[in-house]
């Protein structure tokens, strides 16, 4: 049974009064009912004891962050695909029945959205922007370390585009609201949360407790004033699979990718490339003797072979960071990409020496079972 | 997944927050606040309490036989989830005093799967049912639930807080057996979707009923569990016997079968996208001038994503009347407008 719990009683524990006096101020500003104090400031509205105002107010800034996001936001739809077998797909749960969100980056149509939403591989697919139309969309690159890829629409020149905070600025308690089409209303879905942690899953992702789900993979997470601090997708720092994370939708763990600043990597998701998460190759265990991670076995065509590791040498170093445990060496992975080079330290058992070597990090190999892409229907 | 099914701590915890909640805020903005002045989470919660009630039935394989429920009368009346549980010999309801009483069904609702019970007791503090909607997206909710029945006897039932989702018409369904729920739905974001939960309270900041929790059920849109609640117009609807919930749009009367002469492309192994694979000369296709390989995207304003979404929406259709189709034609989306004949 899948239990979810969603403790959110704990943000009022953790903001407490700083954080009223905070919201407070910016529902003032959103809403222009700000009044003056003799200092300039903003008078805190709960200074009249009045709480229920008070919260009234952070709801209203709730709508009007939504409203300010709403128009950049796309409504994703797609046609056809591989059929999920009970709701799963590759071993993972699968993607509902309904459309998904995007998130307008460009004035020019680039879309940023999560591959999750494309997890049964649609030959065909639309989306609907904020002024109603209806626009055929190109799928093209994709970076799966992030689960996150761009779409295009042509023939358009001035879509509005959102606010973008940059990572540096994101605090941690900071409201945080994540927004989706997901439910299939025209009016995006809310939940309200805070930053719950930065630098997740390989430095990629910021952490949040609003609810990430289905509903809104590919549409952002925004501040209470409505800028873009990162696009909700599924992840799970100890699983590569496309689909993980979705086993922890609305659990009170979601994560968003930040998008600011971000430009080299759209360019190379504009060019059609594939980011793939880095792949190894080795099966470890812990070393009774000491520190590293002993090579069990070394995977067939892998980089580690490729390299020249071989079985029961330890493995003490991976790019200038000591190994100690699986976790530990799953996490570092996380901060790279197939393709990238690494510097490995390892003791040979044959000569019982320590060796520098360098690796090409791969990607990984298709999960057993794992159908391949399949050719989509020749029609045009 | 594996969580800890520890409500009390949170229940435990949110006691606390509601201690430290006041006197955090009001030391920021203003001291002359007295330390027993309670937030406006605390009144609803202390409100509503004696509204609540928990209700024990019968359980059965992979069925709770618990629910939350609340008090919708001064004479008893009990609005609950309705469910299996109710069909065992005895339905106890336990008051918020601890007091349990043996109570009767009165009647239930399939659609809104909503049940009314009655106990052999005064009750006057209960829930007024709102004929208005009430709370909008956005705003502050309290959900009171006693999800896995951690409250037992006169235990305060728990409380969760988050804030309106979306307020919206859904389609979602328990299991694939089970009637499909087709009514308007309050979402909100506060984890409600945990057995026993059904039949609880949520309501706004200033204590208002948005509505009752409804049963566990998955959205067909997402996949996902959802948590919403049953709006407060359906819950005033059903206690006074009219239709309890919005129910799906009037079926075609006349059993004719509308057709629109198209053939559409068949492939193996693969749920796909409905294309044109011929055009039946003749037909209202060819008056409309619908070409071979053209996608069809929607009909009558639904999405149609696969040949299987075609034919379900075929069978909506009415002969004779006009409907607005979107092709894609190549990169283009092309508007037609086709008028369905009767099905030979």
């Amino acid at each position: 049974m899948n239990l979810l719990f969603k403790p959110k009683m704990t943000l009022l524990v953790v903001l407490g009064g700083s954080a009223l006096a905070m919201f407070s101020v910016s529902v003032m500003a959103q809403d222009s009912v700000q009044s003056k104090q003799g200092n300039g400031k903003p008078e805190p509205v709960a200074s009249k004891g009045d709480l229920l105002q008070a919260m009234n107010l952070t709801s209203r800034a709730f709508r009007a962050a939504a409203n300010r996001v709403q128009p950049a936001l796309v409504t994703i739809e797609s046609y056809g695909g591989v059929s999920a077998v009970q709701g799963r797909i590759g071993g993972i749960r699968g993607q509902g029945e309904g459309n998904t969100t995007g998130l307008m980056i460009s004035p020019d149509g680039y879309i940023l959205t999560s591959t999750f939403n494309f997890i049964q591989q649609p030959p065909v697919i639309t989306v609907i922007t904020s002024d109603g139309e209806r626009r055929f969309a190109k799928l093209l690159g994709r970076d799966e370390t992030r689960k996150v890829c761009l779409l295009k629409i042509d023939g358009v020149s001035d879509m509005p585009v959102p606010e973008l905070v940059d990572e540096g600025d994101v605090v941690v308690g900071q409201w945080a609201v994540s927004v989706g089409v997901g439910y299939g209303d025209t009016s995006p879905a809310l939940s309200m949360g805070i930053i719950s942690a930065k630098n997740r899953v390989g430095g990629r992702a910021i952490q949040t407790d609003a609810n990430i789900s289905p509903a809104n993979y590919g549409g952002p997470l925004i501040d209470i004033k409505g800028r873009v601090l990162g696009l909700c997708v599924p992840m799970n720092p100890q699983s590569q699979a496309i689909g993980a994370g979705v086993e922890w939708y609305d659990s009170g763990i979601g994560f968003a990718i930040p998008v600011a600043g971000k430009q080299k990597l759209i360019e190379r998701l504009k060019s059609g490339e594939k980011i793939l998460p880095a792949f190894v190759g080795i099966q470890y265990s812990p070393n009774p003797d000491g520190q590293g991670l002993v090579i069990a076995k070394v995977v067939d065509d892998s980089p580690a072979g490729d390299a020249g590791l071989a079985e029961k040498d330890i493995l003490l170093a991976f790019d200038g960071e000591e190994v100690n445990d699986g976790l530990g060496l799953r996490q570092m992975l996380n901060r790279y990409e197939s393709g990238q080079k690494v510097k490995l330290v390892v003791r040979r058992s044959k000569t019982d020496e320590e060796d520098e070597i360098e690796m090409t990090l791969g990607s990984p190999p298709k999960p057993k079972g794992e159908q391949e892409q399949l050719e989509l229907p020749k029609i045009h | 997944m594996n969580w800890n099914p520890t409500r009390s701590v949170w229940a435990a915890a949110f006691l606390v927050a509601l201690c430290t909640l006041p006197n955090i805020a009001m030391a920021q903005t203003d001291n002359q606040q007295t330390e027993n002045q309670s937030s406006f989470v605390q009144k609803v919660i202390d409100g509503a309490q004696p509204k609540m009630v928990k209700v024990f039935g019968a359980g059965a394989a992979r069925v709770e036989g618990f629910a939350t429920g609340i008090l919708v009368s001064n004479d008893g009346k009990v609005l609950t989830s309705q469910g299996v549980f109710l069909d065992g010999k005895q339905v106890r309801v336990v008051l918020a005093d601890g007091s349990a009483h043996q109570a009767t069904v009165l009647k239930r609702d399939r659609e809104s799967q909503l049940a009314l019970l009655k106990i052999q007791a005064q009750t006057p503090d209960y829930f007024e049912l709102s004929p208005e909607p009430v709370g909008k997206k956005g705003d502050w909710v309290v959900a009171l639930c006693n999800a896995f029945k951690v409250a037992d006897k006169a235990e305060p039932i728990s409380a969760t807080l988050g804030i309106i989702s979306l307020r919206t018409t859904i389609e979602a369904r328990l299991t694939v057996r089970d009637v499909a729920y087709k009514g308007e739905l309050v979402l909100i974001d506060a984890i409600t979707s945990n057995p026993g939960a059904a039949g609880g309270a949520v309501l706004t900041a200033d204590g208002k009923l948005v509505g009752v929790v409804g049963k566990i059920i998955n959205s067909s849109e997402t996949n996902t569990r959802l948590n919403y609640a049953v709006p407060s117009r359906i819950l005033a609807d059903f206690l006074e016997g009219k239709t309890a919930t919005v129910v799906d749009a009037a079926p075609v009367k006349n059993a004719q079968a509308a057709d629109l002469g198209l053939v559409i492309f068949k492939f193996g192994g693969r749920s796909n996208p409905a294309y044109v694979d011929r055009v039946i000369r003749g037909s209202p296709a060819a008056t409309a001038k619908v070409k071979t390989d053209d996608m069809i995207v929607s009909i009558g304003g639904d999405k149609i994503g696969t040949v299987k979404e075609y034919t379900e929406a075929l069978k909506t259709l009415r002969p004779d009347e006009e409907v607005l189709m979107i092709v894609k034609r190549g990169v283009e989306l092309v508007r037609i407008r086709i008028t369905p004949r009767v099905k030979e």
